[in-house]
């Protein structure tokens, strides 16, 4: 039923400003827990506005919202992970490969490091759900002004004027902040910490990405003088995504260096594709030749606000606001996405928005429990200050081969695990307390992900119905993997008390984990990249095997 | 009637976006910042200051708005449903 304030003005309990990754995520979890929900897209449909290009890492998935790791949200592509291109010397060919981050076989590739998606498919998914769950869209719709009385936020005025109360406002508007800065909230940020990315897609056939690219992204890296790719620290060299029949090639560069001349982006993005794309010899010559441009765009947002300590700083709620994801500038610093961090904050900023209007209490003081919450998030506050993309200035400075190759390797390799173990291990040790059972859901979901992804069906998508046409022969490994499943799940059950009493009590020593991996990584790299390689082609079988098992499978074994 | 344009695929501009983004000539330095890093060519110089030549092709990344550091540039969203639009986004 349609409430309205005294003013005679609409009153709702919560307002989501932006439909992005976000703004759904939020929205879905108010809507849930029956709360009358609005969310205002300034775009003519959801996902109008969003430059697509990025790979949603696994920690997303597997600690986001619980809707979009048991549902089926279009993917592109399965990653399962990096090949760095080290390019020392492009004109004598000089290219060291560092393809340390990659998902073992047979796990690859069911189990990813992560999905490539486009955002706006994505997002058109996420927003379905939560109108499914009761919250109301409304499109096409600016929000020119936040409505504060005696510095408390009450709720929104849009371009034509209308104003809508709310309980709370849930701000997912972007990196930009307008809504925000106006407000007083935050400030805008310094040139230096903003990216422009700039993206091509190409068409290509799925058999060619297949062939070339599998399931593997590639990142190219090169001294600056070289001019294959943006400045190393200031951007992140070049990316290319491989997606279903698509390729992502995105170069993103900051604004300025530190407090120096704006870069002359316009002509040193375009000389960095010209050069990628005629001088690079696997561009030129494998790539090239089969593709076509199908779309190009480009995008300003936050990559280093994390690691400026009074940007980091800055509120991220206010009286009867809550700012997520993008706005409140959650960032991954290193792998240059923000997807999982606005589903996190998301997540929070809806159970704090359900508290706070279940204690009537929409104060700062009520909400500070918000900013707790993401500044103790593990992984949030892991994406945030990364710095071995930065870093690359240093390497850059003095010309160091062996320093580039290491903070390539510690930031896109597996040296990671020396910065997100203890991160990771935190989170897995949180989740498997509350419920140890969420491992069945984990690798289930990988599995329906996987086999969504081989039929490019994506059952609760927009449009699709009900999977037809498809081989309902359930092959004999299919039957297997169903046994399996079941007879996990059991165990999960049996031993779930020892799971949760493990979990307690590894927890403590969680910040142990980035020490111990950087002690233990120089020995134990070596002996796994050669085992690796030694038994990866008698392993390889095995994981198609477990490919075709899961495609052959009955959708309904995978139902969370 | 949506616009498009053959350099930059993929993308179509709704018309009444309006003049989303100003320049204060009185603040205008004349660094030409917002001119380097706006990739849809939406400003030139005229007289030493910057001047919008047109924003049909702005993807609104508000470049141009985070390099003015005298605040010249004013930048908000265009009304709603209008500006560009990603096919592939």
């Amino acid at each position: 039923m349609q409430k309205y304030h005294d003013s005679g003005e609409e009153m709702v309990d919560v307002i989501v400003i932006g439909g992005g990754f976000g703004g759904a995520a939020a929205a879905w979890k108010c809507a849930c827990a029956g709360l009358k929900t609005v969310i205002f897209e300034r775009g003519e449909s959801v996902g109008d506005k969003i430059i697509s290009g990025l790979t949603i890492p696994f920690h997303g998935f597997l600690f986001g919202p619980a809707f979009i790791r048991d549902g089926n949200p279009p993917v592109e592509r399965p990653v399962d992970g990096i090949v760095n291109y080290i390019i020392t010397d492009i004109d004598a060919g000089e290219i060291h490969i560092d393809d340390t981050l990659k998902v073992p076989k047979p796990f690859s590739p069911v189990f990813t490091v992560g999905y490539n998606a486009y955002c706006k498919e994505f997002c058109r998914w996420e927003m379905q759900q939560a109108v499914k769950a009761g919250a109301e869209l409304r499109t096409a719709t600016t929000i020119v002004e936040l409505i504060q009385e005696n510095d408390h936020v009450k709720g929104i005025r849009t371009e034509t004027g209308e104003v809508v109360r709310a309980r709370i406002v849930i701000d997912a508007e972007g990196s930009h902040g307008l809504l925000a800065i106006q407000a007083g909230i935050r400030e805008k940020y310094p040139p230096d910490t903003i990216s422009l990315a700039d993206v091509y897609v190409y068409d290509m056939a799925k058999t060619d990405i297949d062939r070339i690219f599998g399931f593997s992204l590639r990142f190219c890296w090169g001294w600056d003088e070289q001019k294959i790719a943006p400045p190393l620290g200031h951007g992140n060299g070049l990316m290319v995504w491989p997606y279903r029949d698509s390729l992502h090639m995105m170069q993103d560069q900051c604004l300025r260096r530190d407090d120096g001349p704006v870069y002359n982006l316009a002509a040193d993005l375009q000389k960095y594709h010209e050069n990628i794309t005629a001088k690079l010899p696997w561009w030129k010559e494998e790539i090239a030749p089969l593709t076509t441009l199908r779309a190009r765009m480009w995008d300003g947002f936050e990559i280093f606000v994390g690691l400026n300590e009074r940007l980091r700083e800055m509120p991220n709620y206010a009286a009867g606001i809550l700012l997520i994801g993008d706005a409140a500038g959650l960032e991954n610093t290193e792998l240059c996405d923000g997807v999982p961090a606005a589903w996190f904050s998301a997540e929070i900023a809806a159970d704090v928005a359900i508290e706070a209007i279940g204690r009537n209490d929409t104060s700062a003081t009520f909400l500070k429990r918000y900013d707790d919450r993401i500044r103790s998030h593990p992984i949030i506050q892991w994406a945030l200050r990364s710095t071995n993309r930065y870093n690359l200035r240093h390497a850059q400075a003095r010309h160091d081969e062996r320093q580039l190759r290491q903070y390539i390797h510690d930031g896109w390799g597996l040296g990671f695990c020396r910065y997100g173990s203890t991160a990771l291990m935190q989170i897995v040790l949180l989740f498997l307390r509350k419920d140890p059972s969420v491992i069945g859901k984990w690798i289930r979901m990988y599995m329906r992900y996987y086999r969504n992804w081989h039929f490019g069906h994506f059952p609760d998508g927009p449009g699709n119905g009900p999977e037809a046409g498809f081989p309902d022969a359930t092959p004999e490994d299919a039957r297997r993997l169903a046994v399996f499943l079941r007879r996990m799940d059991r165990v999960l059950s049996l031993l779930s008390p020892l799971i949760r009493l493990g979990a307690t009590l590894l927890l403590p020593l969680s910040g142990a984990a980035n020490p111990v991996m950087g002690t233990l990584l120089p020995v134990t790299e070596p002996v796994y990249l050669r085992l690796k390689k030694r038994f990866e082609p008698k392993l390889s079988p095995w994981g198609q095997r477990l490919a075709d098992a899961v495609v052959g499978s009955d959708p309904s074994v995978f139902e969370a | 009637m949506k616009k498009t344009r053959a350099d930059i695929p993929g993308v179509e501009w709704v018309p009444g976006s309006g003049d989303f983004i100003t320049i204060d000539q009185a603040k205008c330095t004349g660094c030409a910042g917002c001119i380097k890093v706006c990739l849809g060519s939406c400003y030139g110089m005229r007289d030493k200051k910057a001047h919008i030549v047109s924003l049909d092709t702005c993807l609104e990344c508000g470049a141009c708005w985070y390099v003015c550091e005298p605040q010249a540039i004013s930048f908000s969203w265009p009304p709603g449903g209008t500006g560009f639009k990603t096919m592939w986004g």
